[in-house]
């Protein structure tokens, strides 16, 4: 792949930041996103946990993304501050059958954007996650709610999703990938040849359009 | 082709190899009369048992002269009939198989001469197959040989090592425990302890080990217990609308919740801490009793891994006197409490072991950036417990009962070094992915052969001396 093709191929690495209250199943997030798998098992994580997702993105592009899955009790949130650095993305979970966690949110927001940054002064992109949605006891209709929590809080917008149903799990993370492509802040996978990488603008705006909310 | 031909040699031959083995290490006195004669029908050495309906006619005719059968229940091929026709006064010659059983493999490799409506092979041609036709039986031979050697290597092993295991506690229990004063740091023991404590009686030593500076007894830990019970009961159960989110104290109390959820998921395979099962309870009742005796320090997520691994070789008050205990050494402290600049001190400690051990590997961990507090955080804070099977868990518990936080780290180190080369090759995101989920299967007298191979001294410094140096800095730096 490395260079002398025809076409020029172009690669990102994406450090993307999974974060919320404990439990409410960031691990099950990725596993289902990344090796399409559910599990009711899975160990609590402590400190931080690894997965890497390579999208092709399209035929010129292909996506290199690392997921930190960071360990969710409060107390290690001085601990974490090291694991931010670099992130040019994050999701944030939070568990839609426990309020506290979703009232935790603004906190790991605010966390977040308080020590991580893009290279420009922004927040860097983030996704708000409703998981458990398969799980959830009444069908109301919180999307107006969501939606202006989201403009107030300063995320991208929200997804109601199921890792064990696989409820919107690709979709929201197409979604984060996207604005984090239109950010263009992804460090070149291969820095060796001293190319940086630019973005083609147009592609990127055209695609962000398919929101979700 | 020649390949598939010693295939068919290799499978046939394979008994009549086993034969001899059995003969040399199952020896004669095994031998007991059966009253049912039939051995049963043999395929590639599998006896399905002796009552089975099938009866070969040609078998019976040819084993009516056998007039024992011979097993033996330490023999690796125990599966294996052992019947034959020779000689009854021979235990030898009794285990013998007679080869014209054999299923059509055995015949599979005949070296036959042309047929008569063909012109005969030249005779240097001939003699040729020939030679051709033994060495590929003698090799043959030689690999099942091999075989038979290899798997009767490792079920000597094993039995050696359950031997070992018998022995080990029986001076465990008879010599050391009864004068553990004066016997624990003898050389002797050292070397015992090194090899792994047995597990009958592991949870004894451990106790031992750890000791009771906190002196908390058995009524304190029912004092504990039932407060964390009256808690229980008095704390509405969270809800969606109303949950109080008041600062400081309560989040260390909401520590109740963060337990009921960790607990399902401590060694979710072992089935045994899940809502239901056998240790649910008390693996609940001994970290909700921790948080009411330090209720400064609370639940942190990796207590609940580390009671788990207690409650599995010791009983609930005494586990909890042992977990007591542990979390109150100074590395524990230290981490448990989160207190930042401290687990710093402790990984740059680390780091200065790391590179005199390793400096290869610890120059690709700079290159890439991958600094201690990606891996360590995980296996300082379960002990291994999480990160390791559990029975290598426990082996590395057994020392670091008693070389404390030390041996911690030195096993990490030991970790590094058992992976270097497979390390070296991978870039930032697969080193943190091997490191934070090591494999399955780790070779545990190896593991412990690089554990030993780490040098835990710096320029003529030990392990506390390093951290405290380190400690001073950072106290003038801070």
């Amino acid at each position: 792949m490395a260079g002398g093709s025809v076409f020029e191929c172009k690669e990102y690495l994406f450090k993307v930041l999974v974060i919320g209250e404990l439990g409410v199943g960031k691990t099950s997030i990725i596993k289902r996103y990344v090796h399409q798998l559910f599990s009711q098992h899975y160990r609590a994580t402590i400190g931080v946990d690894f997965a890497l997702k390579v999208i092709n993105w399209d035929s010129k592009t292909l996506v290199r993304l690392q997921l930190w899955d960071i360990a969710g009790q409060e107390r290690f949130g001085n601990m974490t501050r090291v694991y931010y650095k670099e992130a040019v993305g994050a999701f944030v979970v939070f568990d839609v059958t426990r309020g506290s966690t979703f009232e935790a949110v603004s906190k790991w927001k605010h966390d977040l954007d308080s020590k991580v940054k893009l290279a420009n002064g922004n927040p860097i992109p983030s996704v708000l996650l409703a998981n458990k949605c398969d799980q959830k006891k009444e069908s109301s209709n919180n999307t107006a709610l969501m939606d202006n929590f989201c403009k107030e809080t300063g995320f991208l917008g929200w997804f109601e999703t199921s890792a064990k149903d696989n409820i919107n799990v690709d979709e929201a993370a197409r979604f984060l990938v996207e604005n984090i492509l239109a950010n263009d802040k992804g460090l070149p996978y291969e820095e060796s040849n001293g190319d940086r990488i630019k973005l083609d603008q147009e592609t990127v705006a055209a695609e962000s359009k398919s929101g979700c909310c | 082709s020649t390949d598939s031909f010693c295939e068919h040699i290799s499978v046939g031959r394979l008994s009549s190899c086993e034969d001899t083995d059995t003969c040399c290490i199952s020896g004669g006195p095994q031998h007991r009369p059966v009253e049912q004669r039939d051995p049963g029908w043999k395929l590639f050495g599998k006896v399905p048992p002796r009552e089975g309906p099938i009866k070969d006619p040609k078998r019976i005719q040819k084993t009516h002269c056998s007039s024992q059968i011979s097993t033996s229940n330490i023999s690796p091929f125990e599966d294996t009939e052992s019947t034959g026709p020779g000689n009854p006064t021979s235990p030898r010659h009794s285990v013998r198989k007679n080869l014209d059983f054999e299923p059509l493999s055995t015949t599979a490799l005949i070296l036959e001469d042309r047929p008569a409506n063909l012109p005969a092979k030249p005779a240097e041609e001939a003699q040729k197959h020939r030679q051709q036709y033994e060495e590929m039986v003698a090799q043959a031979k030689k690999r099942e040989l091999k075989e038979a050697q290899k798997r009767k290597k490792q079920l000597e092993d094993r039995c050696k090592l359950e031997e070992s295991i018998g022995t080990a506690a029986q001076i465990w229990n008879q010599e050391i425990l009864p004068n553990w004063s004066t016997t624990c740091t003898s050389r002797r023991v050292r070397d015992l302890w090194w090899q792994g404590i047995p597990p009958s009686v592991r949870g004894k030593v451990w106790s031992l080990a750890v000791g009771n500076e906190l002196n908390i007894t058995h009524e304190l830990y029912s004092i504990c217990l039932a407060r964390a019970k009256e808690k229980w009961s008095t704390t509405p159960a969270p809800s969606l609308e109303t949950e109080a989110e008041d600062a400081g104290s309560s989040n260390r109390e909401s520590s109740l919740e963060l337990i009921k959820l960790d607990i399902s998921r401590t060694f979710p395979q072992l089935c045994i801490f899940q809502q239901g099962g056998p240790y649910h309870d008390v693996l609940h009742s001994i970290l909700g009793a921790y948080t009411c005796y330090r209720p400064d320090v609370g639940y942190v997520q990796g207590m609940s891994f580390i009671a788990a691994v207690l409650i599995l070789n010791l009983d609930t008050a005494d586990a909890f006197i042992a977990f007591a205990n542990l979390l109150n050494k100074p590395c524990q402290m230290a981490f448990f409490r989160v207190d930042h600049s401290l687990m710093l001190t402790y990984f740059a400690a680390f780091e200065v072991f790391f590179e005199e051990n390793l400096p290869k590997l610890f120059a690709h961990f700079q290159k890439n950036n991958l600094t201690p507090d990606i891996y360590l955080i995980d296996w300082i804070f379960t002990l291994y417990s999480k990160s390791l099977p559990l029975d290598l868990a426990c082996r590395v518990w057994d020392v670091f009962c008693r070389d404390n936080e030390e041996f911690l780290f030195r096993t990490g180190l030991g970790l590094l070094r058992l992976y270097q080369d497979v390390l070296t090759t991978m870039d930032f995101i697969h080193m943190a992915q091997f490191l934070t989920r090591l494999p399955e299967l780790i070779p545990a007298e190896q593991l412990f052969q690089h554990i030993a191979a780490i040098h835990m001294t710096s320029r003529n410094r030990k392990w506390a001396q390093v951290g405290c140096y380190r400690f001073h800095i950072s106290l003038v730096w801070y």
